[in-house]
């Protein structure tokens, strides 16, 4: 099972070396930093720089886990390979699983690339006061980011209005996982919808790693990133069996 | 000749229509187009609040508003590649029409619904975050939005004949132009925060006119004269960027002739 994720993990590196597409978040990710940072330094705010750079490290990780990781099973029925897929004797899961897995990582990349932008062209070298919670809290955002990514493969093939609406998902995301507004600050009314968002959880606990003061309350914020997350992953599995299911069942394997 | 040409810009619109309808249908395009619009706004115009500044959130949200025009007609950039995916390109250089002039028109659902997005988001979300934009003057902008819009189609034929070339750099060219013009068009900050070089980068690309001439009539603190340099200078932009992009339609066939490798994009 090992050998067939790690396989699976230099595939998928081989793959997204070969399609620019897959590796635009992290393309985009400097000139997002550079226009977070060019609205702190213009209102004199810099006690936000921290905010700056990482609002677009979490947007390109999520930016990969919709248009990279999502498409993963629906790219791989229109290339001929899902079919293939199907009849060896590999779990499915940990294939798609693996995968997904490989962009998240890649994905959070992004993290050192936005930092280096504000050092490199800001002269703004962004401290890390708690080194080990910004770590894990960054290790469980990449979890439930996998988990996310894995319930969005199987829905996009699923249902092909889900797929329409592929494009729509991330600015909701951004507003409601306080990406670079804490969600304290949205209007009353959206604020319990940002409560079942892991990235509202991860993004707040990231931000207060940045900072001098004590952090409070870190096990259960990370619990939740991580619980959100698991039921993210557990819907992924189901609905790519599914999908497995389906495709199975209707005789469309390989076309739509 | 003229009514010739008129009529193939027509004939392409429809087809770029016909298109946008396969993607959309008006209820798929409020509930999903047109509500990540209202929220890549509303995200923008949010770090106003966050900055505790009504002040800068009134200027997010007209920069934002108005870049929704620039970032859609910027999808010309790609959808001038899907002709290759089609297998429509070398049918159109080997017809007697001009293939210029049906790339030009064939991408314009994205100038319509560009101008139609970002219009509505400007008014339906000012009254949210608390600005006044000033009705009824402010209906004037409505024009100014469709001509940043236009300027920007104009300058996005231009990268949609380079990626004719690199057809799998369509998006990534795409969306570092529109992230680009974001950053130095005066969407996000006064263009005058940024050095020298890029400021003048910024006056000769699309929006940075437009927004300020838009950002004039809102405020109602800019002349008439002054408004009107600006539209004159967006409508230049525009169409020097529309006389290179059809020079790179030209060159781009004229080559692909030459070379045989029309279809295979090398």
């Amino acid at each position: 099972m090992i050998r067939l994720a790690l396989a699976m993990a230099r595939f998928q590196i081989a793959a997204m070396r070969r399609s620019p597409h897959d590796l635009m978040a992290l393309v985009n990710a400097p000139l997002f930093t550079v226009i977070f940072l060019a609205i702190v330094r213009y209102t004199g705010r810099d006690d936000l720089t921290g905010y700056a750079v990482l609002a677009p490290a979490m947007i390109t990780v999520f930016a990969m886990a919709l248009l990279a990781s999502g498409e993963i099973i629906a790219n791989d029925r229109t290339d001929g390979r899902l079919e293939l897929l199907v009849a060896s004797p590999s779990p499915v899961a940990v294939v798609v699983l693996s995968r997904i897995a490989m962009i998240t990582l890649v994905s959070l990349v992004s993290v050192a690339e936005c930092w280096l932008v504000a050092r490199v062209l800001f002269g703004k070298a962004v401290a890390v006061p708690h080194p080990w919670l910004f770590v894990g809290t960054l290790a469980a955002i990449g979890l439930a980011m996998a988990g996310t990514a894995s319930a969005m493969a199987g829905l996009f093939v699923l249902t092909r209005s889900a797929r329409t609406f592929q494009n729509s998902l991330s600015y909701p995301f951004y507003i409601l996982g306080g990406v670079l507004v804490p969600p304290a600050l949205l209007p009353e009314w959206l604020r319990p919808l940002t409560q079942v968002v892991f990235l509202s959880w991860g993004t707040d606990l990231l931000r207060d790693s940045l900072s001098e003061a004590p952090v409070q309350r870190v096990l259960p914020r990370i619990a939740a990133v991580i619980v959100l997350g698991g039921t993210g992953f557990l819907l992924g599995a189901w609905l790519i069996h599914r999908v497995l299911l389906k495709v199975r069942n209707d005789g469309t394997v390989s076309h739509a | 000749m003229i009514s010739d040409g008129l009529r193939i810009l027509r004939y392409a619109a429809a087809s770029g229509f016909a298109d946008f309808r396969t993607i959309y249908t008006v209820r798929t395009w409020i509930t999903g187009w047109l509500f990540r619009v209202l929220c890549q706004v509303s995200f923008f115009a949010l770090i106003g609040r966050l900055i505790d500044s009504p002040e800068y959130t009134e200027y997010l949200l007209i920069g934002n508003a108005v870049m929704i025009a620039a970032m859609e007609s910027l999808f010309v950039v790609a959808s001038t590649s899907w002709e290759r995916w089609t297998g429509s390109v070398p049918l159109l250089i080997a017809a007697p029409a001009s293939l210029a002039l049906v790339l030009c028109g064939r991408s314009v659902q994205w100038l319509a619904s560009g101008t139609a997005s970002a219009t509505l988001a400007l008014f339906l979300l000012s009254p949210l975050f608390g600005v006044d934009l000033r009705l009824p003057m402010a209906l004037v902008v409505i024009p100014l939005i469709a001509l940043v819009g236009l300027s920007t189609y104009c300058f996005g034929l231009i990268l949609g004949g380079l990626v004719l070339r690199a057809d799998s750099l369509r998006n990534v060219v795409g969306n570092l132009t529109m992230l680009s013009l974001m950053a130095i068009s005066g969407a996000q900050v006064p263009v005058s925060v940024w050095p020298d070089w890029l400021q003048a980068l910024s006056a000769v690309l699309p929006v940075h006119h437009g927004l300020a001439a838009i950002r004039g009539v809102l405020s109602a603190e800019m002349g008439f004269t002054e408004v009107l340099m600006h539209v004159g200078m967006e409508a230049i932009v525009g169409t020097a960027s529309l006389g290179v992009a059809i020079l790179g339609f030209k060159r781009f066939a004229e080559s692909g002739r030459r070379s045989g490798a029309i279809e295979f994009g090398s």
